[in-house]
């Protein structure tokens, strides 16, 4: 078999198993679903692991899907470092999750189980297909299907009112950022005549020449810009970035191995991969470059600071991911592309360990997700609960855990670059942020896990989830732990195993840390573990004043998570609301509703009118035919004479 | 074949036009300005029997039989006709007593 055949097989494996299951699931014994549900997942992870082993890089083309005149789309996937590297943590992470679902789901009924596999496989399939897509086509139809099987999981329990409004916002939101992908397609269409990425970036003009000065015959810089914003409102939307960002807290009413799969370990990480991808794009458009670092370092903080007062688990964790997506905007945005990918992948990791747990917990307290009716866990899911410190301290960035080499990497290249004050201004951003996290990650356990059993909490004896749950979870937490030590670039020595792989696809950072990097690297590991342990005081020991005592103001605002949901019911929900209403009262009554009517009531006066002819008088009618023959008699008459 | 003697005399054909027209004429009155329905069946069967004199004086005149034959035709037809409107009147004198066609407008819209 070869390689380009088993690079298909990657895409093939997933949409035979949806295909499957969404045309016999419902009738098929539930065995079935389980064994296909994760199993295709697993084949495609087994397929990318064998281009993983034999280093297989290239651009197959397949064949010729669209030719019309100059414009030519093949069906062509790229297999390069870059792909391999985001199919091992789709297929690798999405198997664990999807075998968690099998445990996870187990209250559904028979189809609604089939459907939820069926679901997840159609995502799987559409971030395969984006991920390993080689043209821009292809890009955005992989783009639009993970947006509609990300809307078809979050309204997965169509009863529920908030489930559905939750997914109708998903995706309209995330064809907003659709747009903005075609339409960047489009403009670079225009310049470069050219679908496939190869056509493109071959005809990419340098911008520094030799002696370090613009070259006076970039003449496409403008097209260039363009084209890299729109694409960034794609990226921007569908990984939760401000200001496109207020699907994802929302989109946690989907079932939890949705929320780990889709809105933490992969869908919104296609943003990231989308910069990444288009790399020789972003290089040379600076402005663009540089409003995807401001974009993940301001929504960074943002949603740090929102996940300090919310009470629902999940919602926390949803502002964490923001916030950690947030991070990887950051460091594509200033040029340490590997360090971005690296905590895509760290954060794949302990972000999927932590809703699993967190999902271990709501099962185990009957789906009840507000952390206040917690408290006391730790004794009584002591694996559940081991896994999501390990998780939590991963968030923090504590050594020796995944997280903390892979955001220190980022701080530290955003630190360390040269002559970049922007790259400074975000390292401040990123700093903050990884304060705040520390803290609200505290809370978060603490509140949990530590103290006593809240009075309100819906179970007294909650036990722990079945192996088919907590197996998934171990595996990433021992991940978690051990993850780290492939890339230990932030201490400034050891392996950098992930960079030399991505080096091919991205580009190696151009610059090293200095010894000032580490100091400053443990020196914000410090501070965000003493924030974390003052959650204990604060929240469990209750020693000390809580911050939102002092400003209660603060707690307001960051409650309404900064009047995002209100401005834009303002804006856009209330203005087209007037605007329907403004059509209804001048267009659609007087002018449609008026040419529909008025035809009906021409016909009826039309009808009266005629109706008076019909008298009822029998010598009319007669008359009437009598003055008819005359007539035609005298034509005829006429006619004979002439 | 010649035509039927009138006191050995021929009369020309104009006369014989010339009652048909005045009897159409008479006959089409009837129909407009009698309200009895009977008497404005019988003016209909006196502007028939108009149009078969004008058939027969045309067949006198041109020495051809087949204007008569048409004649007999026509007067077949009238007889139909008068059957299926003396019945129909008939029913309806059954019902009320109609004096005035007007009066027979339900059908009016």
């Amino acid at each position: 078999m070869t390689n380009s055949q088993v690079a298909l097989l990657i895409l093939l494996f997933p949409a035979a198993g949806a295909i499957l299951l969404a045309g016999r699931g419902w009738r098929l014994p539930r065995i079935v679903t389980r064994i296909v549900g994760p199993g295709v997942v697993w084949a495609s992870f087994l397929a990318t692991l064998y281009l993983f082993a034999n280093s297989v890089s290239g651009d197959f083309t397949y064949w010729t899907w669209i030719k019309s005149g100059s414009f030519d789309v093949p069906f062509n996937l790229l297999v390069d470092n870059l792909s391999i590297f985001m199919c091992l943590v789709i297929t690798g992470v999405g198997g664990l999750i999807v075998t968690y679902a099998v445990g996870y789901m187990d209250k559904e009924d028979g189809p609604s189980y089939a459907r939820f596999f069926t679901y997840m496989d159609v995502f799987v399939f559409s971030m395969l297909l984006l991920v390993l897509a080689g043209n821009f086509i292809f890009l955005i139809i992989g783009w639009a299907l993970v947006g509609l099987s990300s809307y078809f999981l979050i309204g997965f329990w169509y009863h529920r009112r908030s489930a559905v409004l939750a997914a109708r916002k998903a995706f309209v939101m995330n064809v907003v950022g659709d747009v903005g992908m075609i339409l960047g397609a489009f403009a670079l269409f225009v310049t470069y005549h050219s679908a496939t990425y190869a056509g493109v970036f071959s005809q990419l003009q340098p911008r520094i020449c030799g002696h370090g000065g613009p070259c006076p015959q970039a003449t496409d810089t403008n097209s260039l810009e363009l084209a890299a914003f729109l694409l960034l409102v794609g990226a921007v939307a569908k990984s939760a970035q401000l200001p496109l960002h207020t699907w994802l807290p929302d989109a946690m009413e989907g079932p939890t191995p949705v929320s780990a799969l889709i809105h933490a370990a992969t869908m919104v990480t296609a943003g990231v991969y989308l910069v990444g991808r288009m790399h020789p794009i972003y290089d040379l458009a600076v402005y663009a470059h540089g409003a995807v670092a401001i974009i993940g370092a301001v929504t960074a903080l943002f949603a740090a600071t929102i996940a300090i007062v919310q009470t629902d688990i999940k919602r926390v964790l949803a502002y964490s991911t923001m916030s950690q997506i947030g991070y990887m905007f950051l460091a594509v945005g200033i040029g340490a592309y590997t360090a971005g990918f690296f905590h895509l992948l760290s954060h794949a990791f302990f972000k999927a360990l932590l809703f699993m747990a967190a999902g271990n917990v709501i099962h185990a307290m009957n789906d009840e997700q507000d952390m206040r009716k917690y408290g006391g866990l730790f004794r009584q899911l002591p694996r559940t609960s081991w896994s999501f410190l390990i998780g939590s301290l991963s968030l923090v960035g504590v050594i020796p855990f995944v997280g903390f080499f892979s955001k220190e990497q980022i701080l530290g290249a955003a630190f360390s670059k040269p002559d970049a004050s922007l790259a400074l201004a975000v390292w401040a951003f990123g700093f903050i942020t990884a304060l705040v996290t520390g803290f609200y990650t505290g809370r978060m356990w603490w509140m949990s896990f530590a103290g006593k059993p809240s009075p309100d909490r819906p179970v007294e004896h909650p036990h722990e989830a079945p192996q088919v749950m907590l197996v998934p979870v171990v595996i990433l937490a021992v991940l978690a732990t051990i993850g780290g030590f492939i890339q230990t670039r932030a201490l400034g020595f050891g392996p950098h195993l992930v960079d030399d792989f991505l080096k091919s696809a991205v580009g190696a950072q151009a610059w090293e840390g200095g010894a000032s990097e580490v100091i400053a690297t443990f020196v914000t590991m410090l501070l965000a573990v003493v924030l974390f342990l003052a959650a204990y005081r604060i929240y469990i020991q209750h020693a000390w004043k809580p911050w939102t005592a002092v400003v209660p103001w603060a707690q307001r605002v960051l409650e309404r998570k900064y009047y995002f949901d209100e401005l834009y019911d303002a804006v856009f929900v209330r203005t087209m609301d007037g605007l329907a209403r403004v059509g209804l009262r001048y267009v659609e009554e007087p002018v449609i509703e008026g040419i529909l009517t008025g035809t009906g009531e021409l016909a009826e006066a039309g009808a009266h009118n005629l109706g008076l002819t019909q008298t009822g008088y029998f010598r009319n009618y007669v008359l009437v035919f009598v003055a008819g023959a005359v007539v035609v008699t005298l034509l005829i008459l006429a006619r004979v004479s002439s | 074949m010649s035509g039927f003697d009138a006191g050995g005399s021929q009369l020309d054909t104009s006369w014989f036009l010339l009652l048909a027209a005045v009897l159409f004429i008479l006959g089409t009155i009837g129909v407009l300005i009698r309200r009895n329905p009977l008497v404005i069946l019988i003016c209909i069967e006196l502007m028939l029997n108009a149009a078969n004199l004008t058939l027969v004086a045309f067949s006198r005149q041109l020495q051809n039989l087949d204007g008569q034959l048409f004649a007999l035709m026509s007067m077949t037809v009238a007889a139909a006709e008068a059957v299926v409107g003396l019945a129909i009147l008939v029913d309806i004198f059954r019902h009320r007593d109609a004096e005035d066609i007007d009066d027979l407008s339900e059908l009016k819209g």
